[in-house]
């Protein structure tokens, strides 16, 4: 009789251990919630297949999804025989490709309202689709055939080429995007200095071979992360498994960040100057890097009251220096493995002497220490505010979750983020400011530089 | 050209489509088949997509064909172009062509 007892527990234990191997941190399976109810709140998940693939996603209820496929394929994977192969894949996502035709994938993403965008920065490439929830499959498709399934034809290629010389006609408009090029260039040395353009060299010269051997080289499932939003994580799990499993390896490993700092300039004849200096500063997601952030809020981003003035240390410091119009704002941008901290003036042709040395002057003062706590707790407010507002955006959130997950291959709460600004303490701060102060710097400039310092005289 | 003529068409077949080849005459001006494909809208987009050497080649054959054809002759035996030497070359491309040109119909009708 105990026996037979037994026996009738058992399916019960089963049951307790089907259960158990459920995580639940997610809505159970086959959970029915009734239309009215309001739906449980969920964390991101992420997960790292055996491949090394990163797939994380946040279920946000909303009415569209947003996919992206993250790939560390950047223009710092570049070499020299296939520079600007990066801006050439960039304008290649709508080219034929195995599983569907240029025209397919046009009118396909358009018949649904959808849209298919690539972006390039110098680590990430970045294919993101967006589309009604209920259309996900046939979106994704797409998605899957522009980042795994490319053929790159030569006469499709080939036609690129006034779109990549429309490109860099339009960047050429552009003074900051001009100076920012510049500063990569002559701050480091390999990798992180190549441009996010064709070089004018490669214009034309960049076949279909080129692509594909950068694609076999650098689209490695190791180095993609797929991320989601408005997604079932599982619904994503079993894509990645099924359609991201490509190519194993590591792939070609990009050549590591050197500083080497110097000069460039770029001489025209535009009134104004428009400036860089920065030294080295450290690598992204490091606590040193939340210091430099601090730093940048503390000198002053720019004004926060739309054409309103602004009372930052470096708007204040440079504005005793000339009478003359003038912008200036701290320059952050952070690496992998480096980073580049400094300021950045525009200025009267006449006046960019007095501007530079001024911006750069508010960087030593804080370095000596002129910095209160007051000053300190609304930096902190300034760039958490600045951090949590752009996860509000889809576009945002989808980035920062992608940039982690292939960095780290783990996704850090806005909570923890949070947590880490407000512990940066005013030496923290002050040490980031010395190390701006003492470091090598780089510097690029374009415009009349008739009264622009050379980068040792600053 | 081998694959055109399947193991199971049989020697007949084959001596059929030999003696029509050399019935059409354009090998005897040295041109090959898809030299001779009239120039409409798909072929002159097939003809862009060509790798340059094979352009190249082509070109070369219709020059020589149309200088030939202006002086009535045409060239000595040894360099007609023969049965077992004709390549397609253009049909790949020419058959892709037609292929998009049909899908954009099709997205057209919709």
């Amino acid at each position: 009789m105990k026996g037979i007892r037994g026996i009738s527990q058992l399916s019960r234990r089963f049951h307790a251990a089907a259960r158990s191997g459920q995580s639940l941190a997610q809505p159970l399976a086959g959970l029915k919630v009734s239309p009215g109810a309001a739906h449980s709140h969920q964390d991101v998940h992420v997960t790292k297949l055996p491949s090394g693939l990163v797939i994380a996603s946040l279920e946000n209820y909303s009415p569209t999804s947003k996919i992206g496929v993250f790939v560390k394929a950047g223009c710092r994977y570049e070499t020299p025989d296939n520079l600007g192969v990066t801006h050439l894949l960039r304008l290649a996502s709508s080219l034929t490709t195995k599983g569907a035709s240029s025209l397919k994938i046009c009118r396909g993403v358009e018949a649904v309202g959808g849209s298919l965008s690539v972006t390039s920065s110098r680590e990430n490439m970045v294919y993101t689709v967006d589309c009604l929830r209920d259309d996900i499959d046939t979106v994704m498709e797409y998605l899957i055939n522009v980042t795994t399934a490319q053929e790159f034809r030569p006469w499709e290629v080939s036609d690129l080429t006034p779109r990549v010389k429309v490109d860099k006609a339009q960047a050429a408009q552009s003074a900051q995007i001009g100076v920012i090029e510049g500063l990569h260039e002559v701050a480091f040395k390999r990798g992180l200095c190549n441009s996010l353009y064709c070089p004018d060299h490669m214009v034309g010269n960049i076949q279909s071979d080129h692509l594909h051997h950068f694609v076999q080289n650098n689209f490695k499932s190791a180095r993609m992360a797929l991320v989601g939003l408005g997604v079932d994580h599982t619904v994503l799990t079993q894509v990645g498994e099924q359609f991201l499993n490509i190519r194993g390896g590591a792939g070609t490993t990009g050549a590591k960040a050197q500083f080497r700092g110097g000069d460039l300039r770029l001489l025209n004849t535009g009134s104004l100057v428009h400036s860089a200096v920065v030294s080295q500063s450290a690598v992204a997601g490091s606590a040193e890097a939340l210091a430099f952030g601090v730093l940048q809020h503390l000198l002053g981003t720019g004004p926060h009251v739309k054409r309103g003035s602004s009372s930052s240390k470096l708007m204040k410091g440079v504005s005793k220096a000339t009478v003359d119009p003038f912008d200036v704002s701290a320059f952050n941008a952070g690496y992998s493995d480096s980073g580049l901290f400094g300021v950045y003036t525009i200025s009267q042709a006449a006046a960019a002497g007095d501007v530079i040395k001024a911006a750069v002057g508010e960087v030593k003062a804080v370095a000596g220490g002129a910095v209160t706590a007051a000053d300190l707790t609304q930096a902190k407010a300034q760039l958490k505010a600045q951090f949590l507002m752009s996860l509000e955006t889809s576009e945002g959130l989808l980035e920062a979750m992608g940039t982690q997950a292939l960095a780290d291959g783990s996704y850090r709460t806005s909570e923890e983020i949070c947590k880490d600004i407000d512990n940066v303490s005013l030496s923290d701060v002050a040490s980031a400011a010395k190390k701006f102060v003492s470091g090598k710097k780089a510097m690029a400039s374009s415009g009349n530089l008739i009264k622009t310092p050379f980068v040792d005289e600053v | 050209m081998a694959s055109r003529a399947p193991a199971q068409a049989g020697k007949f077949l084959v001596g059929i489509r030999k003696w029509y080849y050399g019935m059409c005459g354009f090998n005897k001006m040295g041109l090959m088949r898809d030299d001779t494909i009239y120039e409409d809208s798909d072929v002159k987009e097939a003809l862009k997509r060509l790798p340059e050497h094979m352009y190249n080649d082509r070109m070369f054959r219709m020059k020589r064909a149309m200088d030939l054809s202006m002086k009535m002759q045409i060239l000595p035996k040894d360099q007609w172009t023969k049965y077992e030497e004709e390549v397609n070359y253009l049909t790949p491309y020419l058959e892709e062509v037609i292929r998009e040109r049909k899908e954009r119909e099709e997205w057209m009708k919709k």
